[in-house]
This record gives C-alpha cells, structure tokens and sequence, in this order.
C-alpha cells in the first residue's frame, strides 16, 4: 500500500486545508516542529479511512475544530497493487463518503464495506478509536506514544498473522467454521452458567424449579398426611367409643353393686353388734379386775404387817448384842490410849539425852581436828621452806641450749689452740739463764711458745729474734677472742667453767624434779577437813591456824557413851511404834463395832415405819363397805367378766364374715369404672367431633391429588434438572475442550513468528533470544541465558522492540499480501545515537519492501535519512 | 335379554405432572371426555345402566373441578351410573363418598355398602365396594351369602386382582378367580386392570376407557354386555379411548433403518392422538446419529401429541470420515480428537463427552451450513 496525498479540512486544528503530496513507495520523512499538526495527520488518515462517516460519536465530534460548528472532511489518495484509490469523507454535517477504485466510484456504507474489504478491518463498536479493529493499519500506524510499550496485535492482525503461517506451522485456527462452532458454544455455554464458570442461567432455574417443587411436593404431601392422620385418629376413636358404650350399656356392674349394697347393711349391723357386746366385756372384766384388787391389796397389807413386826424383833435382839461389843471395845480402847501416852513420854526423854551426848562427842572431835590441823601445819612451813629453795636452784639453771653454746665456744677454743700450737714456735731453755729474756721479761722456765716475732734478748744486747710463721699470731688472736667470748659468756652465766655450767644445769634438773615432789606432798598434808570448817590448800589451812584461839584447843572433861545412849532411845522409839500400833487397833474394833449397829438401828426404824403403814391400811379396807362380803362378790364379779367375753367372740364371728370397708371399696371401684367410661366418652366424642370437623374441611380440599401432582411435579422438575445439568456439562467440556485447543494451537504459531521477528531484533540484540504468549504479545528476551520481562527493560529499548515487533508483523502481512504501510509518529524519542543509527537502518531496509512515513520533529536525527523529505503544506 | 355398560379405573385426577401443561391438561380432560362418550355408546346401544368397577378417581381426595366435573358429565346422560369405590377412592367415614354423596344427581347411585340392589325387575347387582386402600381378605366373599329375592340374573361388580392374576397386579385386595361360579353370577365385572381382559366366560376386565401410561398399545375401551338367562354372555369392546400410547424400542445402526422404523410409526397411527415414549439403541456413526437426532429434535417430536425419546443407548462410534471433516478445521480437529480420545476411557466423563463430541458435529455442520 501507498499512501499519496492527504487533505484533511475544518479537521482538528487545519481550518483550511492541509495538504501532504508526494509521498513516495519507499521511506518517507515528514519534519516538522512540534504544533505544526503531524499527529493530527495520523488522525486525519485514520479517520478517513477507518471511521464510519455517518457516526457522530465523541470521536467524530471531536474532529470538530474547537468552537466551529463545520464538516470535517479527509481525502486520501493510495495504492494498492498498483491500483490507484481516491476516498474522500465527510463527517457530521451531510456526512459522505466516496471511494473511487478502479472499478468504479461506491458511495455511502457499501463504500464503506468496500474500504473494509480492502484494508482489512473491521466496524468498531467502540466510542473512542479502536485500534484493535483497524486491523494491520491499527497496528503498523502507531500514534505519538503508542509506540512506547509492547503490546499484543489485535484479532484481526493475529489472524491474519496466523494464517500466513498455517502453511508453515501445518496447524489452522479454524477461521471462520471455528469462530462460528465457538461462538455458538460459548452461547449455550451462557444458557446454563455464569462468565466465571459458576452454576447460571437455565441449570439455575432448573434447579431452582426443583428446589421449589421438591418443597412444594414435601408440604402436599404433609398436608395429606395431616389428613390421613386425622382419618385414622377418626377411625380409632370411633372404635374406642364403640367398645365404650357396649360398656356403658353393660348391666352386670349395676348388679354387682345392688348386691354389694345388700351385703354392706349386713356387714353394718354385724359391726354395730360387735361394738356393743365389745363394750360390755370390757365393763364385767374392770368390775371383777376392781374388786380383785381390792382383795389382793386386803391380802398383801396383812402379810405386809406380818413380816415387818418380824422385822423389828430381829432388829432388837441384834442390837443388843452388838451393843456389849462395842462396850468392850471402848475399854480396849482407853487402855491402849494410856499405854501409848507413856511411850511418848519415854522417847522424849530418851531422845534429850542422846542429843546432850552428840554435842559433846563433836566438841571433842573438832578439838582434835584442829590440833591435827596445827601439826600439819607445821610440816607445810617446813615443806614450803624445801620447795623455796629447789626453786631457787631450778631458777639459777642454765638453758641447755646455752649450754650447747658454750660448749661449742669451748670446742672451737680447744680447735683453735690446737691450730696455735700447731703452727707455733715453741722454745725451751735448758739450764739456768736469767739474763735471757723474752720481748724484755724474763724467760722463765719450761718452754715458751712463741706465736710472734719475739726478741729473745741472749745478752750483751744481742736479741735472737723468733719469728714464727706468719698466720701463728692470727691464730692467737682468734683463740684469744674465743676465750674472750668464752670467758664473757661464763661471766655472765655467773659460773667459772663450762662444766660448772654443766653442773648447774643438772642441778635445775633435778631440783626441778624435787620442787614436783614437794608440791604433791603439800597437797597430800592439806586436805579439807568439813568439821572444822577447813578448805583444801595450803592456804585455806594458813588462814585456818592464824584464825583459831587457844580457847578453842581446850578439850572437854568427859565424853558421855554415846552407843547406849543411842541403844537407849532406839528402844524408846520401838515402845511408842508398839503402844501405837495397839491403840490403832483397839480404835479399829471400836469403829467396826459401832459401824455393826448402825444398819439394825436403820432396820429397826424401817420396820418400826412399816409396821405402823400396814396397820393404817389393814384399818382402812376393813373399814370399807366392800370388805364385808368380799369373796362372795369377787365371785360373782368374775362369772359376770367370762360370760361377756364369751358373747363378744360370737359378735366377733358374726362380724368377720362381713367387712363393710372391703365391700365399700367395692362399690367404689364399681362407681369409678362407671364414671370413667362416662368421662372417656365424653372426651371421645369431643375428640371424634373436632376430626370429624377436620375431616370436612380439610377433606373437600382435594389434598390427594393435590399432593399426588405436585410429586409428579417434583419428579418431572428433578429429571429435568438432571438433564439439563447434563447439558450443562457437555456444554462445558466442550467449551473448555474447545478453549484448550485454541490455546493449544495459539501455541504452535509462536514459534515462527519469534523466528521471524528475531530476525530483526537481533540486529539490536545480538544473540537474543524472543518469548511470546499466546496472543503474540512479546513477553520476554533472554540475553546470555537471563530472560527479562519486557516490561522490565529500559523505556528506550521496548521503544525499540514495539517498532521492530511491528516491523516483524508488517513483514508477514506482506507474505500474505495485505495492503501495509508504517507510519511512525515521532519514534524512536528514547534511543541513543548509535540505536537511533541501527533503527533508521532498518527502517530504511524495510522502507525497499513497503512504504514507510516517519513523522518527527527532529529534523537533526532524521536528516540524514534518504527518501522523500515532505513538509506539510 | 339385559344390555349394560362395564367399564372401570377412570381415575379421574389423575394429574400427569410430568408433562408439559398444554399436553397435562389435553389428557385431563380426555379423561372426563370419556365419560361423555361411555354416556353416548350407552345410548346408542340401549344399555340403562353403566357398572363402574372402582377407582373412579385417582384419589381419595381429588380436586374439587375434578368432582363436579365428573358429576356434571353423568348428569348430562340419561343412563343410570353406579359406581363402586376402588382402592384409589375408597369408603371411609368422613371421606370422598361422604362428601359427594348429598351432590350426587338423581342418575347416579353410589354403592358404598356391600349391599346387593336390584337394577330392574330380577336382575340384581351384587357389590364389593372397597373400604380400605388394602384389604386382605376377597371383598367378593361377601356374594355368596347375598340375598336376591327373584333374582333373573345376579351381576357381581368389584374391584381387585384375581389371586395369581400377575406379577404386575396389585397383590391386596384378590378376588377368587372363580368367583362368578362360586357365587352364583351371571356376570362379574371387574376393575383394576387397566386393559380390558377376559378371565372367563363370565368374568371380564374392562379396562380404563382412557390409557393413563405407557404399557399397552390399545388405546381404552369399555365393555357392552349382553345377559340372557342361562346363556354365556355376549361381550362386544367398545373404544372410548382418545389417545393412544405408543412405548416403543427401535434398534437402529443406520440412517435407512431408522427411516424405516419412522415410517412404520407414522402409518400405524394417528401422531395427533398419539403419545410415544421412544427408545433408540444400537451402534452407528456420529453424522448418521446427529441426523437421527435432529430428526427426532426437530421433526417426529413436533407431529406426536407427546413425544419422549432417549438416545443413551444409541451409541455413536466417529468414524475416520467424521474425524477427517474435522481435521481441515484446526482447532475444532483438535478439540474433536480430544474429545474422542476422553469417549475412549470408560467412566462417566466418557458419556459426557461423547455428548459433547456429538454437539461438536452439531455446530460444526451448523457452521458449515450457513
């Protein structure tokens, strides 16, 4: 296709007519600045050739120029396969459209199914321009913008796009038999169910009907059966109240009770005899039992007075003999008394005595205590004397271990002697010499030792010097040191000699050993002595002698003897133990003796009491009329009592036959079977009334074949739902079967058409890789094994793709020989420079195999392009 | 010589709810049509009385139109109607007959009592009226002890099967098969049956005078009877019946013997009248079964009063050549042997698609068509 001349007038903003001629078969660039009206251009085009001159929708209207009330109208001249086409379309007022081909001039809508014939596309439905139903041009004419986002080609593109590819791919969409048999499928599909797949339509008012029947055939069907339970009620009742009234008329209970009516006068006369004779046995019996008594009491008086003057005889003559006892034991007792006085008295004096003797016998022996105390006292001052000495020993002592000192002074006084003389010069004069001296002094006998240089004057004023070997003076000088020490050391000990402090270090020792000795001796001789009130220790005992008087040594003249008189008050104590015991014994005897005559004296009281209570009474029944004739009239009264009794048993036999609360009983029952059947009957009848009542009104309803229809009614509608739910069904799977095919074979067109269009975005992107969905939408490329959404690549580059996916569709709608054109308005805004330079190649390539109109205003980035420069006049 | 009508089982409201109404109302009102020609043939054939052997209606309890419909048609005739009460339309205190009774015109005799009555001078009608639904004992025992002072002729009229009559036949309320010997009966007319049949020569089923289901062909009839002093009597079938209903098994494997069986339904009766209940079975192809189909859908059903057919058993095997009308057709191709493929497994999706398979070809020669 080729477009060629455009004249757009009283459209959008060109008032006057806008003109663009010229346009050529290849690459056509048409620079203008912004507001000089290109995108209106495109507007124009497509409204020209795609929008319904008679519409006069907001789009239409708004090819108005603002504010003027005028006819848009657009004339295009074009190409295809060398036939030329004039349109020229007027919106509006007088809409018009002419199409002249080359077989003619069309006019009105056959003019504008001829345009949709040719271009390829289809009546929009739509308000608003719809691209989608522009066919290839809606697509390969892309606005200002609309570029800028990938996005899927229409139907009317895929289809054709599609089938292009059906020799390639071998596989077919179906075409118009298949948009048919869809159509119509997805028509019955909306009879039973919702778009969203849910129950809908017809199988929702089968259900529903079922729904509605099933309860109007359950509620039919309860009413009848309310009915029938009524007439089966009806029907019971009745039977019941049969039964009653055979009841009711039944004779045998009205004579059983006439009977027992009869029975029960009997039974009352039995029992009202029964009471009297009952009450007159019971008058005999007290009568005969009152006078018994009176005897028995008569009788148990006597014999009363009897046994209690017996009694009191008894009493008296125990008494008496009791009373001799007590006597005696009184004399025992005072006797006894006496004797126990005196023992008293001769222990008291026994016990005087004794006590005079003890206080003597102690004198004595403190006495004693206390000379023996002085003696030992006088061997403590001697002991103490021994002990102070020992101490004094013990405290001169020498320490052993400064003993050890000293003897080690001392074996280093004998190591260093022994080293003098060792390296000393020791010279001896023999013979008598006085005038040789020594260092000026006389040489004197016996050897000299020489430990220095010595001048031994020989006379005549020669000296012989003796010099010993050099250390013999050190020598001399270290013992002489030692024994200094030696010697200090002994001094201040206070001995002469080592061994003396030997000595007295053995004597410490030892008087050490003594000073033990004598402590344990002055303990031994300083006991305590309690008599003397006398504490233990040496100086308890000190105190004690310098306390005593010599008044309190003196010692008493005559110790009493103690044991005799200790035997003496012994006896004393037996004799009182003795006269004691015996007046304990005779007080005893007296108390038992007395004790005995206590309970005769009672019993002689008591009987005396009773003796005088029985004679009162004897006196009073005597006195009594009844006392007369007694036992004749006891008789008589017995006789009468048996003859009662016997009568009352023959009323008692009379009576047992016949009990009136048994037979009242009875006719109770009788009474109240009678009463109940007629309260039952009642209720029946009122029961049999009300079902009776039912039965009529509710009977004429024809409830029967009221619930026998809507059962079928229910039945029908349910066999219905079942079919049409099966209907339902088969609609549905051969919808989804149908859907799944179509994507199924959506599928196999893909894959050629990636080929296809990889072919020009490889330039861009080399070595890509191109995913598209089913409705041809370019969904993804994969660069080096990473794939990335469209959506997620730079704005710049889904320019680019939108362009070159168009580019690629444009090309097989070529193959198929569909009229094409590329118009692109203002693309390409995004791209770099070095892109900007790929993408004008390839539009450039593209522009040797279809017409191709660039509308841009930057003249810079296009000038270099070849083919025709337009500018719009 | 005595002329009567028997006839039974009118079932009146009965009320064939699983049609659709225009048909449910045309068979209502056949039923009290019927009364109206038994009144007729009564007529035309001199015969007084007419013996309604029980269930006159469907119910004990039917619709109030139903009663004076009913009513209104015997009044319109001069003959004398009596009828008995079936298990349907049962005796009972406070019930159907109580209500009509007080209703009932002057030609019309209920027998609500097993009570024998004397129809003209000697001949005697010996009822069995039914008082309950179910009844275990025969309710024709009753004949053997009924008086008939004068009797010429002794007619039992009852409703019931005959002991052992048949699995299909109800199995309460049974009457000796030979009753009419038993008893002493020149003739018993019987009910229950909806097909008039002779059980003996003085025993005799009438039938309904209006077919109400789908088991015999015949369409309803009543029964004239003559009686004569020991003689047989003369029993001649008189048609009252309107409609006639067809059940019908047809199996076809292809398009000519399926045209074949349409042609014989056709001729043998009158499609107007007429209701069918049509089974298809057998195996053919997928075009030869749309067409069947479609000529059943869209032709046979609209000619019949009623027409009811099911194809389940009809099975449709696609043959190469329907695959491959297909197979040009791309996605339809693919969705046909997707759909072929699913009849292939056997469960209850199989049958569904097989349906589906086949609304496929419907639409698809549809498509084509147009």
């Amino acid at each position: 296709m080729q477009l060629e001349r455009i004249v757009a007038t009283n459209f959008r903003k060109f008032r006057d007519p806008m003109v663009i001629e010229g346009l050529g078969s290849g690459l056509n660039v048409v620079i203008e600045p912004n507001e000089t009206g290109k995108s209106t251009l495109l507007e124009a085009l497509r409204a020209g050739l795609f929008v319904r001159h008679g519409t006069k929708n907001q789009l239409a209207q708004s090819f108005m120029p603002f504010g003027e009330n005028v006819a848009p109208e657009v004339e295009i001249e074009f190409q295809i396969d060398g036939e030329r086409w004039r349109v020229a379309k007027k919106f509006l007022k007088s809409p018009a459209l002419e199409v002249h081909g080359p077989k003619g001039r069309t006019s009105g809508d056959a003019a504008e199914e001829k345009l949709q014939a040719l271009l390829g596309f289809e009546r929009s439905t739509s308000r608003d321009a719809d691209l989608d139903s522009y066919g290839a041009l809606g697509l390969l004419w892309v606005g200002q913008g609309d570029a800028l986002s990938i996005k899927a080609p229409g139907e009317i593109v895929r289809n054709s796009v599609r089938s292009t590819l059906e020799a390639e791919v071998g596989s077919i969409m179906g075409g118009a038999t298949h948009d048919a048999v869809r159509a119509a499928v997805d028509k019955q599909f909306a009879d039973y169910w919702t778009p969203g797949g849910a129950i809908g339509g017809r199988q929702k008012s089968a259900r529903d009907a079922a729904q509605k029947t099933r309860d109007a055939a359950y509620q039919a069907a309860s009413e009848l059966a309310a009915l029938e339970l009524s007439f089966t009620e009806l029907a019971d009742k009745q039977a019941r109240m049969k039964v009653l009234k055979r009841e009711l008329a039944d004779e045998r209970d009205a004579q059983a009770r006439a009977d027992l009516m009869k029975s029960l006068e009997t039974a009352q006369a039995a029992a009202l005899m029964l009471g009297q004779r009952k009450a007159e046995r019971s008058a005999a019996q007290a009568d005969a039992d009152a006078l018994g008594e009176f005897a028995e009491r008569h009788k148990n008086a006597v014999k009363a007075k009897t046994e209690a003057a017996g009694a009191l005889a008894d009493a008296n003559a125990e008494r008496a003999n009791v009373e001799a006892e007590v006597a005696d034991a009184k004399k025992k007792e005072e006797s006894a008394k006496h004797a126990l006085s005196s023992a008293r008295d001769a222990r008291a004096a026994a016990r005087s005595a004794l006590g005079d003797a003890r206080l003597l016998a102690t004198a004595a022996s403190q006495h004693s205590a206390i000379a023996d105390a002085k003696s030992r006292h006088e061997r403590l001052v001697e002991l103490e004397s021994e002990l102070a000495e020992a101490k004094k020993i013990e405290a001169s002592g020498v320490d052993p271990q400064t003993l050890k000192s000293l003897e080690s002074l001392q074996r280093d006084v004998a190591t260093a002697s022994a080293e003098l003389s060792a390296g000393s010069t020791t010279i001896e004069l023999v013979g008598e010499a006085s005038h040789i001296t020594v260092d000026g002094n006389e040489f004197g006998d016996g050897a000299r030792t020489i430990v220095e240089e010595s001048r031994i004057g020989i006379g005549g004023g020669a000296e012989l010097i003796v010099k010993p070997p050099r250390g013999t003076a050190s020598a001399q000088a270290r013992l002489d040191d030692l024994n200094a020490r030696l010697k200090s050391e002994l001094s201040q000990l206070g001995v002469a000699s080592v061994s003396e402090a030997r000595n007295r270090v053995d004597a410490a020792r030892d008087a050490k050993a003594s000073t033990a000795a004598l402590d344990a001796r002055i303990e031994a001789i300083t006991p305590a002595v309690p008599a003397i009130e006398l504490g233990t220790g040496a100086d308890a005992l000190r105190k004690f002698v310098a306390s005593i008087a010599d008044s309190d040594t003196v010692a008493p003249d005559t110790i009493p003897d103690l044991a005799a008189l200790e035997k003496r008050f012994e006896d004393a104590e037996e004799g009182l133990a003795t006269a004691d015991g015996t007046y304990q014994a005779a007080l005893e005897a007296l108390r038992k003796a007395e004790e005995k005559d206590r309970p005769l004296a009672t019993a002689e009281t008591s009987a005396r009491s009773t003796l005088a209570s029985a004679e009162q009474q004897i006196a009073k029944i005597e006195a009594d009329p009844r006392f007369a004739n007694l036992d004749a009239e006891l008789l008589a009264a017995r006789k009468e009592a048996a003859g009662a009794d016997v009568a009352w048993q023959k009323a008692q036999e009379n009576a047992g036959s016949l009990d009136p609360d048994a037979i009242e009983r009875q006719i109770e029952k009788i009474d109240k079977r009678a009463e109940s059947a007629r309260t039952q009957a009642t209720e029946l009848q009122l029961e049999i009334a009300r079902l009776e009542a039912t039965i009529e009104t509710e009977g004429g309803k024809g409830l029967a074949e009221a619930a026998a229809k809507a059962e079928e009614e229910a039945e029908a509608a349910q066999r219905s739902l079942d079919r049409v739910s099966e209907e339902a069904a088969t609609v549905k799977l051969l919808r989804d079967t149908l859907e799944d095919a179509r994507l199924e074979t959506s599928r196999t067109y893909v894959g050629p058409i990636a080929r296809r269009a990889k072919r020009h975005i490889e330039r861009l992107l080399p070595g890509c890789d191109l995913s598209f969905t089913e409705d041809l939408q370019l969904q993804s490329i994969t660069r080096a094994g990473t794939e990335e959404g469209c959506t997620h690549l730079s704005r710049g580059t889904q320019e680019q793709l939108a362009v070159l996916t168009r580019l690629a569709f444009a090309d097989m709608l070529l193959e198929k020989g569909r009229p094409v054109s590329l118009i692109l308005d203002d693309p390409l805004a995004y791209s770099d420079d070095a892109r900007l330079d790929l993408m004008s190649d390839i539009l450039a390539e593209a522009a040797e195999r279809m017409q191709v109109i660039l509308l841009t205003c930057r003249e810079r980035a296009f000038r270099h392009l070849g083919g025709t420069h337009i500018a719009i006049g | 010589m005595f002329r009567f009508i028997h006839t039974a089982d009118w079932q009146l409201g009965k009320p064939y709810a699983w049609a659709e109404p225009e048909v449910r109302s045309a068979l209502t009102d056949a039923r009290f049509d019927a009364i109206d020609t038994i009144g007729k043939l009564a007529n035309e054939h001199s015969a007084t009385h007419v013996l309604v052997a029980g269930d006159v209606f469907d119910t004990e309890g039917p619709d109030p139109r139903t009663i004076v419909q009913a009513l209104s048609r015997m009044e319109r005739h001069a003959c004398h109607w009596w009828l008995l009460p079936g298990n349907h339309d049962f005796v009972r205190a406070g019930g159907l007959w109580d209500r009509i009774e007080a209703r009932l015109p002057g030609n019309v005799y209920l027998i609500s009592e097993a009570q024998p009555s004397e129809l003209e001078g000697g001949m005697w009608l010996l009822p069995a009226p039914l008082v309950h639904r179910h009844q275990d004992d025969d309710p024709t025992e009753k004949f053997d002890t009924m008086k008939t002072p004068g009797a010429k002729l002794r007619i039992g009229l009852a409703h019931g099967s005959i002991v052992d009559f048949g699995a299909q036949g109800e199995t309460k309320n049974q009457i000796a098969p030979d009753r009419a010997a038993r008893s002493g009966l020149d003739y018993l007319a019987l009910g229950d049956w909806h097909g008039s049949l002779q059980v003996n020569a003085r025993t005799w089923y009438s039938g309904t005078p209006e077919v109400d289901r789908f088991q015999r062909d015949e369409p309803g009839k009543a029964l004239l009877v003559e009686l004569k002093q020991s003689a047989e009597p003369v029993v001649t079938e008189l048609r009252t019946g309107k409609y006639q209903w067809l059940k019908r098994d047809w199996r076809v494997d292809d398009a000519a013997g399926f045209e074949a069986q349409r042609a014989q339904l056709l001729d043998e009766c009158n499609p107007a009248e007429t209701l069918v209940r049509l089974t298809l079975s057998g195996i053919t192809t997928l075009t030869d079964r749309v067409a069947m189909l479609r000529s059943l859908e869209d032709e046979l059903a609209h000619r019949f009063r009623y027409f009811a057919f099911s194809a389940t058993d009809l099975v449709a095997k696609p043959s190469d050549d329907d695959l491959a009308a297909f197979a040009a057709e791309g996605i339809l191709g693919t969705a046909a042997s997707t759909l072929n493929a699913r009849i292939q497994e056997d469960g209850p999706e199989s049958l569904i698609a097989r349906r589906a398979l086949e609304r496929l070809f419907v639409e698809h020669a549809k498509a084509i068509g147009s």
